[in-house]
């Protein structure tokens, strides 16, 4: 199912490049189009999943990053439907086939063990995803920003500054995106933090490791302090546009080594 | 019916000649009238505006009606027919229909691929028919034209790009901050240049207009022009503190604001993007302000650069707008030809009528002990027997695309149906009353 979903983002991500480079107004309702049934299937899948394992497909790092991909789609065709904008999935699609080749080369494989029936872990885990989808949106932004930014001011206005919307609006949508995740992976990491408190070591073997020394608690408390000084920087001394722009990108990159990179390479405590 | 376009443009005649033909100073809907009213013509429509000054109009034979219409635009603008002649241009079917939409599209403007004309051509379309003036030719004439000047701008990037160094600021500018509404835009020196940005920055919407100039009087004055405040140059640097947008256009001989000040500045401002237009020349500011971050610095070479770039750009897209022009033009000359169809559908139909009338009247006495409601049977049934005989052949011949087949097939039915006009006409009188028009 997941190659199918797979396919069904491919076929968008196509149909997105068309657009964004010929900007063609047919092509690009077909390309939305073709996202949302692509949304819509995945929609099913993890309904289905949800329905076989009894909670939300969340608790290996494979299904993570399928539930991911999948919050992301919807955020994104969120944005889209609600402003009009289609220059940023050029930018977003990419991410979703990248991230959706891991689900459709390895099995989903959830395992359930008591330990994860806590409340506090449904939270941990959910409020992660949402963090990790707009800071996604808020590295696409940042992306946008600098391309037009060296646009205008390299005075030659090319390929970009015909395409995207204006400076303004994605620094303040990124600002936007970066706030909003920095809410969610606050939520995220203290519920993470409460959940792991309230679990004797022998209950699991790998509780041992849990410590700040963890590579993925590690990664993820930096890149808290990374996106929380974006937004202090952009409040006090007007790091606002390239920087923070920059800072947003750099932020997801670190928040992708760890939901990715990390997950599958280097924790001990955290496999999922 | 043919279409004959008689016209002057900015590529055939001078601004003092086409400032004497513009119509819209006398009035163009006296000239509508006076135009349309001349035995030659069917319908008319004119084009006026600041680059040209064209009169369309159906005819039955182009010669006579181009004479015609020669003649009235000397009358009518008291300019000697033979001072006007070399000027005009004139262009019969095809080439009329392919000039209007290449005027629509854009493609003919003194700017390529300028917008406002296609609006212009619209309100030249209504005014003729508001007048009475427009039939069925000129009506899908006007139309097509709208069709062809829309699917230009939705289908290629002809008018995108600002073409001159005020619009080209206006659309930097809103690169930058997106909608303009609520910016304070502040202009250095109280020139002509820098009025004329600030007015296209005003029609945008902008918030606060301050004005600066070393000569009090100067600003107050450009102030009350364009709907701003003037402040004291001592106070340039509050006024900077509050820019969004700076426009510099002074005479100054050396720079007047330095690096360092602006630097000063974007700390006051924390940050906040400065958009600095240097329109002066010598530059007023220090070009290597620009390279602070969050200051975007244009002069006037560099807008002038976007300039030429973007009508380059132009000019590389006008070949797909040609093309579907020509799309156009191809489908409006098969419609144009489906329209020769149209004089035999309706004499075949009066004929047809004309023979039921007559045989009714024939049958008349016969009928006469009849009641009401049988004879009204017996005028319905026929008529549809009319009807129906004839639905296939009409559609038959308004499908056909090229005017020989169409002359070939209208030849036969006269023949065949003895069609001439003049029984054609008289049929139709002694037939009137019942008849059912049909559709042109």
């Amino acid at each position: 199912m997941n190659t199918v979903l797979l396919i069904l983002y491919l076929v968008a991500g196509v149909a997105y490049a068309v657009q964004f480079t010929h900007r063609s107004f047919s092509t690009s309702r077909i390309a939305s189009t073709l996202l949302i049934l692509a949304a819509f299937a995945h929609t099913f899948v993890i309904g289905m999943e949800t329905m076989r394992v009894g909670h939300v497909p969340f608790a290996s790092a494979t299904s993570a990053i399928s539930t991911f991909v999948w919050l992301l789609a919807l955020s994104y065709l969120y944005i889209e439907l609600t402003t009009g904008e289609r220059s940023m999935g050029v930018f977003i699609l990419p991410l979703l086939i990248a991230l959706q080749v891991i689900p459709a080369a390895r099995p989903m494989l959830e395992e359930r063990s008591p330990l994860l029936e806590s409340p506090w872990f449904g939270v941990h885990v959910s409020s992660l995803l949402f963090a990790y989808a707009s800071f996604a949106l808020a590295c696409v932004l940042g992306i946008t920003y600098v391309l037009q930014f060296k646009e205008i001011k390299a005075k030659h206005l090319g390929f970009f500054y015909a395409r995207l919307p204006s400076l303004n609006i994605l620094d303040v949508m990124n600002v936007r995106a970066v706030k909003i995740g920095w809410l969610f992976l606050t939520v995220g990491l203290i519920a993470g933090a409460i959940w792991g408190s309230q679990l004797r070591p022998s209950d699991d073997p790998r509780m041992q490791s849990m410590s700040l020394g963890d590579p993925k608690i590690f990664v993820a408390v930096l890149s808290w302090v990374l996106y929380s000084f974006e937004l202090y920087a952009q409040r006090a001394i007007g790091w606002r546009g390239r920087r923070a722009a920059w800072l947003s990108a750099v932020g997801f990159g670190t928040v992708l080594l760890n939901f990715v990179a990390v997950s599958y390479f280097f924790t001990k405590s955290h496999n999922f | 019916m043919q279409l004959l376009l008689v016209g002057v443009s900015h590529r055939t005649a001078p601004v003092e000649l086409r400032e004497r033909l513009d119509f819209s100073t006398r009035g163009v809907d006296r000239a509508l009238v006076a135009l349309a009213g001349a035995p030659a013509h069917h319908e008319a429509a004119i084009v006026s505006t600041c680059n040209r000054v064209e009169l369309y109009v159906a005819c039955d034979d182009a010669a006579p009606a181009q004479t015609a219409v020669h003649d009235f635009l000397s009358q009518f603008h008291g300019i000697p027919g033979d001072q006007l002649a070399p000027h005009l241009y004139a262009k019969v079917g095809p080439e009329a229909v392919q000039h209007l939409f290449r005027v629509a599209a854009g493609l003919d403007s003194l700017v390529m691929g300028e917008p406002q004309v296609l609006g212009q051509v619209k309100d030249a379309f209504s005014l003729a028919s508001q007048m009475g003036c427009t039939g069925p030719l000129l009506n899908k004439l006007f139309h097509s034209a709208f069709t062809t000047g829309k699917r230009v701008r939705s289908e290629t990037t002809l008018s995108e790009g600002a073409v001159s160094v005020s619009y080209a600021a206006v659309a930097l500018a809103r690169k930058i901050f997106g909608n303009l509404k609520g910016r304070t835009v502040v202009v250095l020196g109280a020139g002509e240049m820098g009025k004329l940005t600030a007015l296209h920055m005003r029609s945008h919407g902008i918030g606060r207009l301050i004005i600066l100039s070393r000569t009090a009087a100067h600003a107050a004055a450009l102030a009350t022009t364009i709907d701003g405040t003037a402040m004291p140059w001592e106070s340039m640097d509050a006024a900077l503190a509050d820019a969004d947008i700076l426009i510099t256009a002074t005479g100054s001989s050396t720079p007047i604001v330095s690096r360092a000040v602006i630097e000063q500045t974007m700390k006051i401002r924390r940050q906040r993007p400065l958009f600095i237009i240097d329109i002066a020349v010598p530059r007023d500011v220090e070009s290597d302000a620009g390279d602070i971050e969050q200051v975007f610095l244009y002069n006037i070479d560099d807008l002038q650069a976007v300039v030429q770039e973007n009508l380059s750009k132009r000019g590389t897209e006008a070949s797909q707008a040609e093309t579907i022009v020509l799309q156009e033009v191809g489908k409006f000359i098969i419609w144009l030809n489906s329209r020769c169809a149209v004089p035999t559908v309706v004499a075949l139909r009066q004929r047809f009528e004309g023979i039921r009338q007559s045989e009714l009247r024939r049958l008349e006495p016969k009928m006469a002990g009849l009641p009401p409601e049988a004879r009204a049977r017996v005028d319905e049934i026929t008529r549809l027997i009319v009807e129906k005989l004839l639905i296939n052949p009409t559609e038959q011949l308004k499908a056909i695309s090229d005017a020989e087949t169409v002359a070939t097939y209208s030849d036969a039915l006269n023949r065949l149906f003895g069609l001439t006009s003049d029984d054609a006409a008289e049929e139709a009188t002694a037939g009137a009353g019942s008849t059912k028009k049909p559709r042109p």
